[in-house]
């Protein structure tokens, strides 16, 4: 079938000589999609949201920590690194060092009092980019109230 | 011969002129609605902490909002810290994420995931945003 043929079988003329007048006007159409684009810039959100494992050290009434788990209390500036203030790039060096010997060293981050959580999140996030697989956090042992 | 040379009425003209104009507007919408993401407004703004790495997977889970001042929402409901205990113990959400203002002390969502974890939740995660701290 030539592609003449089917045009012509067709019910409407397919090359309308004149442009015929729209049936809808343009103008609502756009008030439309204008309205649909604003809600849809409003509501929606780009942020790009990740979720890290987080486990809770065991306290009270057992051993404070595992044996031979390192001990990062987070400071404002410094760490803790075992009760020595550190700077934090010495603390991967060492955290670095213990791994080589024991990779499945077991490393305790506890938060002291006034640490955000921000800093608290990037000393996780060095420790994990170090190559730590034995995280947990330590906090204060009350519950919340 | 004259020929009489009938008044051109253009009507689609005007409509002519605007349609790059919707192609523009009807890319951008279709642009919004496929890359973003609608979410449900929190009850109260939190500013989450940034972090390097962390899995990008934060569907399907309750979540713990942590504000900066340590009021608390869970699922969007505000929840008073002190009942957050008996409210998870009643639910029993099987994985909860914390979403917590990264000024807000770390002494608190330790000690809100211990309570998660006292409660019975199984797998808590800090909901963090891709970046570096800045």
């Amino acid at each position: 079938m030539s592609p003449s043929a089917c045009a012509r079988r067709l019910p409407w003329p397919t090359a309308r000589p004149r442009r015929r007048r729209t049936l809808i006007g343009l103008t609502p159409l756009i008030d439309v999609v204008f309205i649909l684009l604003v809600f849809f810039m409003l509501a929606t959100s780009f942020l790009d949201w990740r979720a890290i494992e987080v486990s809770v050290a065991p306290d009270g009434a057992g051993p404070a920590s595992p044996e031979g788990a390192l001990l990062v209390e987070v400071r404002p500036g410094y760490v803790r690194l075992s009760g020595r203030p550190v700077a934090d790039g010495t603390m991967l060096d060492r955290v670095r060092g213990r791994l080589l010997e024991r990779p499945d060293q077991a490393v305790i981050v506890k938060p002291t009092a006034g640490v955000s959580l921000q800093r608290t999140v990037t000393v996780l996030d060095l420790l994990t980019g170090a190559g730590v697989r034995e995280l947990s956090l330590f906090g204060a042992s009350e519950t919340v109230r | 011969m004259r020929l009489a040379k009938a008044p051109v009425r253009r009507i689609g003209s005007e409509d002519d002129r605007i349609l790059p104009l919707i192609n523009v507007v009807f890319l951008l919408l279709i642009f919004f609605m496929v890359a973003g993401r609608l979410a449900v407004a929190d009850p109260f703004r939190v500013e989450p902490p940034r972090s390097a790495d962390g899995a990008a997977d934060d569907r399907g889970l309750a979540v713990l909002l942590i504000a900066a001042d340590g009021r608390m929402a869970l699922d969007g409901e505000p929840v008073e810290p002190g009942a957050l205990a008996a409210i998870v113990g009643k639910r029993r959400p099987g994985d909860v994420g914390i979403k917590a203002d990264a000024a807000v002390e770390a002494g608190r969502v330790v000690a809100a995931l211990r309570t998660l974890r006292a409660a019975g939740v199984e797998r808590v995660r800090l909901l963090t945003v891709a970046g570096r701290p800045g």
